[in-house]
């Protein structure tokens, strides 16, 4: 997970590949829709005259896209992003002017947010999800609906799992709906290098065919809040501190809205790990630091804290107590589908009780549940 | 868009650039594109190609070049191909009388080394098969077949396998020569694929022979059949099955069950058994073969072979099935796993042929009102036999249900609770329910969950009483698992019981674990438990409802009420609850409570306040309560209109306009 092995994003963006498999792809869609109105091409007359050889009328409709929910008028916004979350829900995608038009509207909620962003009690809070689309809907199953329930998440929604886009596009949908009832903070995944690199650069191409989805979702995890504080007491960020930040309130200065530095403050707080050794130490992820109990105590202390509340690393019982006052939270049961790991979310009362509730991972669809055939060749 | 590309594929040099074609152009330049998803992406336009290409030039010049496509692409591609040129296709080439065309490409794919590929194609042939006529199929698929089976390589063979089923369809004309020696000729090269030298080939046509079994024996009937042409079927089928099932590949001979059981059904429709011992003890022999494979297969389809023998109506069923007893015996104990597991499951129905075999019915009547009579006129010597059958299965059971390997367990504990069909109340309650308290305390999870979600089976046998006594504490153990998975079935399986149990015994053993479902810590378990509840109110009617669920609910107030999950739990339940309810407990008791949480300090809780003031209305009919809801509900809905919170306003909002709106 070394930051020296990222690719960088201009690479990729500019590569000549997908601008022409980019081309190609509007030209196939601007024929589809000629086709249909027999304007532009002489040669399509064919389909007008020919009764007998009438095309199954699938191939020639124009697939309903986004344009055409949102021009309609009698939908207001909340029951056009219903209708989207109950299709993402469903472990289905959006399509791509969706996707533009639900960043568009996550950027105007999430740029109002600070950098510490307030959240009151009572409030589930959960760890990495990674793509892991069916295990989100499990803990929604454990913990109970949003809005129903509030929900802090403290980021890792993309890569490494097979759903990553249904994963980050169901958190947004919900975030828009339910400003105040859920809370996505950014991880260090949130970040267009290191998602080139694990998996959601990749399966936005594979998904939409083109890299279109991936720019606008990491345009948009700029926005992303970086740090929460529950009720003044409980400080809640991705990764850990950093030797950069004494108090809370040299978090409020940072400028968020970039893209997750090499170092620095806005690096260490998506990066860090906790350590048994005291001290800052080097983190062995090439990025953020190593903290020790007594650099979490004086932080707590410093800031009138009770408890700092963390994902970013595997723990095997899905959270797990640091220091006597900062817990890893990891909320991707059986992470990649093979660690074989329990998940854990934190529920935290209006009287500051907290429970732990840990669970296994969900059945995948279409899972093979029998060992493989053996292939022919072995015969 | 504007200008027109120019390169245009060089096979397509036909097609002028001029502007009329150039869309057409742009998609067979995509069948060149340097990424594979593109081209798979264009080959699933193949259509709209052909489409504008039109039925002449389709066959002139499309064809061909999907000929050589054929031959060099990626799987990926030959898989969409394989799947455009099936009878949907034809109408692109100017209808079924050209089938002829869509052959050649669809000769090279099935010739692939890609499984995938190689059955796509061959279903393709098969669809074009279907919709060719008899003479096409002479001249055309026949030839396509014969040249497949005869060619070098394995894959080729393979596929020749699976399209003799269509040649033999249409060569059903039992009266004719032509066809008879048509259909010989077939079976020769059908054979000759069955003692192939590569093993894929040979299964491949192991595989495909149960289904032309089965077609052949759809032509003939008990009265009047063509002797020469039967004659022939079954010297084929029968050489055929001998060379399979002594081939000594397991992955093939295995499949020599399928085979079997389609003789089996053969014979069987004409009324000829005089090769049943002979297949009795093939069957036989294939359970106690040395390859687990085998014996798996036997186990998994015994009761399909079972009942071959049981059918017959020579006098000698129960004969056939007794000899079949040692050898499934023997499977229920063997070493591997998956034997044991595939063979477990079907015990109870190899225990039900056996008996039905030894009274000579094909219906049993156990455990009916009308069976108390006929059980005494039965001869005792019937129910002897059951006993007999009885005491070979149980400590079978027995033994399975603490089997070393887990899956034995579980698929042992999917079926075990159908033993009751063909038990007795008496022999239930003393010899099977003991099996079944030992499986619901099995330390794995889904043992006792198979077992619960089929629990009606034993309970319409054994009565409410044992059940009381005997999987009552059971179940109240599992309801604590620490699987909420487990919990979960429990509650589910609750309004079951409940219908079965009398009011009472459900107070005594069950009401507080519904109740106490309520305060679980997992969301699902707290959700099934309202819609429980609910249910359970509507069995046991309005008044219960009150005494039992209401008040008890309300009464737990103070300290759980403390905690936010609990109380929006709680209010959830009693919305829940509303619609099955009379009026005046709503008034009584369920709305001061809502009322009471209209300022709780919850934003949550507040807007489901809102919504549960719509159910209440809705309830109550806006009529007959006008005065309440306008004086009490609606001023206390419009203050949480204007709420601080943005979701309180929108759902307070939201319950206005539909209670407005009844």
């Amino acid at each position: 997970m070394s930051v020296e092995t990222d690719i960088p994003m201009q690479e990729i963006g500019s590569s000549n590949n997908l601008e022409r498999s980019q081309s190609h792809e509007n030209d196939n869609i601007d024929l589809m829709i000629d086709t249909e109105t027999s304007k532009s091409f002489n040669s399509l007359h064919l389909l007008k005259g020919d009764k007998e050889n009438v095309l199954d009328d699938s191939f020639l409709q124009k697939p309903i896209t986004g344009k055409d929910l949102l021009f309609d008028h009698q939908s207001s916004s909340s029951s056009l992003i219903d209708r989207w979350i109950n299709k993402v829900s469903k472990c289905d995608v959006l399509s791509e002017e969706e996707v533009e038009k639900l960043c568009d509207m996550a950027k105007e909620v999430l740029n109002k947010e600070e950098n510490v962003q307030q959240v009151s009690l009572p409030v589930t809070i959960c760890g990495d999800v990674h793509g892991q689309f069916h295990d989100l809907m499990e803990l929604f199953k454990i913990g109970g609906p949003c809005p129903d329930n509030n929900y802090l998440f403290m980021g890792d929604y993309v890569d490494r799992g097979y759903y990553s886009v249904e994963t980050v596009t169901f958190l947004v949908c919900m975030k828009v709906r339910y400003p105040d009832r859920i809370t996505i903070l950014r991880g260090n995944h949130e970040s267009r290098q290191i998602t080139q690199v694990y998996g959601f650069y990749d399966e936005c191409l594979r998904k939409y065919g083109s890299a279109n989805v991936w720019r606008l979702f990491t345009d948009l995890f700029d926005s992303f809040p970086i740090t929460a504080l529950v009720a003044n007491k409980i400080f809640c960020l991705h990764g850990g501190l950093s030797p950069m930040i004494e108090n809370i309130d040299q978090i409020r200065d940072l400028n968020r809205h970039q893209e997750v530095p090499h170092e620095g403050p806005m690096c260490d707080l998506l990066w860090s790990d906790p350590d048994d050794r005291g001290g800052w130490g080097i983190s062995p992820r090439g990025a953020g630091f190593t903290f020790g109990q007594d650099i979490s105590e004086q932080f707590n202390h410093t800031n009138d804290l009770d408890l700092i509340a963390r994902a970013h690393q595997l723990v095997m019982e899905g959270f797990s107590w640091s220091h006597s006052s900062v817990v890893t939270i990891f909320s991707a049961p059986n992470y990649c589908y093979r660690c074989g790991n329990m998940s854990a979310l934190m529920q935290v009362d209006e009287t500051f009780n907290k429970k732990f509730l840990q669970f296994d991972a969900a059945v995948r669809p279409g899972e093979p549940t029998v060992s493989r055939k053996t292939p022919d060749y072995f015969l | 868009m504007e200008s027109p590309q120019q390169q245009v594929v060089p096979d397509l040099s036909a097609i002028d650039s001029t502007s009329d074609l150039f869309p057409l152009a742009l998609l067979m330049d995509e069948l060149k594109h340097d990424e594979v998803s593109n081209r798979v992406e264009a080959m699933q336009k193949l259509k709209i190609i052909a489409q504008a290409l039109g039925p002449e030039r389709t066959k002139d010049e499309l064809i061909p070049f999907l000929i050589d496509v054929a031959q060099d692409d990626e799987d990926e591609v030959f898989v969409v191909l394989a799947e455009q040129l099936n009878d949907t296709f034809l109408p692109f080439i100017g209808g079924v009388e050209y089938a002829k065309y869509l052959l050649p490409p669809l000769e090279i794919l099935a010739s692939t080394e890609e499984t995938l590929v190689r059955n796509k194609a061959v279903e393709s042939l098969n669809y074009l098969a279907s919709k060719m006529s008899r003479e096409q199929i002479l001249n055309d698929f026949i030839p396509l077949v014969e040249h497949l089976s005869l060619t070098e390589w394995f894959s080729s063979k393979c596929s020749a396998c699976g399209l003799f089923l269509k040649c033999f369809q249409k060569l059903d004309d039992k009266a004719l020569n032509e066809d008879l020696q048509l259909k010989k000729k077939l079976f020769e090269f059908y054979y000759n694929l069955c003692i192939d030298d590569t093993p894929m080939v040979r299964r491949s046509a192991a595989k495909s022979l149960p289904e032309i079994i089965d077609f052949l024996s759809e032509g003939y009937s008990i009265e009047k059949n063509n002797d020469v042409s039967l004659d022939i079927d079954l010297k084929f089928i029968s050489s055929m099955f001998e060379k399979i099932i002594g081939d000594l590949q397991d992955s093939v001979k295995f499949l020599a069950v399928d085979i079997l059981i389609s003789i089996l059904k053969f014979f069987n429709k004409l009324n000829n058994y005089q090769h049943f011992d002979d297949l009795l003890s093939s069957a036989i022999n294939l359970g106690n073969d040395q390859g687990w494979r085998i014996r798996y297969m036997v186990a998994d389809n015994i009761n399909k072979i079972t009942e071959q023998f049981f059918i017959a109506k020579n006098g000698e069923s129960s004969q056939y099935l007794n000899k079949l007893i040692p050898m499934f015996v023997k499977l229920t104990s063997d070493q591997e796993n998956d034997v044991r597991k595939a063979s477990g499951k079907q015990i109870p129905e190899f225990c039900e042929f056996l008996i039905k075999a030894k009274l000579g019915t094909s219906k049993l009547q156990l455990n009916t009102a009308a069976t108390n009579e006929a059980k005494n006129a039965e001869s005792t010597e019937s129910s002897k036999e059951r006993y007999f059958i009885l005491d070979e299965f149980l400590p079978i059971l027995e033994k399975l249900s603490v089997d070393e390997n887990e899956q034995v367990r579980v698929s042992l504990a999917s079926k075990v609770t159908y033993m009751a069909k063909i038990m007795d109340r008496e022999d239930c309650v003393y010899r099977l329910v003991p099996i079944l308290i030992v499986m619901l305390k099995d330390e794995s999870p889904d043992v006792p969950l198979q077992i619960i979600s089929h629990l009606e089976n034993v309970n319409e046998v054994v009565g409410i009483e044992i059940l009381k006594e005997n999987l009552l504490p059971c179940i109240q153990e599992l309801s604590i698992d620490l699987n909420w998975r487990v919990r979960l079935a429990v509650i589910e399986n609750i309004p079951i019981l409940a219908k079965q149990l009398k009011l009472e015994i459900f107070q005594d053993k069950l009401n507080l674990m519904c109740l106490n479902f309520l305060w679980d810590n997992v969301y699902s378990i707290r959700a099934a438990a309202i819609q429980n509840l609910k249910k359970l109110c509507e069995i046991f009617g309005s008044d219960w409802a009150n005494e039992e669920i209401i008040k008890k609910l309300l009464q737990s107030k103070s300290d759980i009420l403390q905690v936010f999950t609990f109380r929006i739990t709680l209010l959830q339940a009693l919305t829940e609850l509303i619609t099955v309810v009379s009026n005046d407990i709503i008034l009584d008791q369920i709305l001061p409570f809502i009322e009471h949480l209209n300022d709780d300090k919850v934003p949550n809780i507040r807007f489901n306040v809102a919504k549960a003031y719509y159910v209440v209305v809705s309830k109550l009919g806006k009529k007959d309560y006008s005065n309440l809801i306008n004086n009490s509900i609606l001023p206390k809905l419009k203050e949480l209109m204007v709420d601080t919170d943005t979701d309180v306003r929108y759902f307070a909002n939201d319950s206005f306009n539909k209670i407005e709106s009844l």
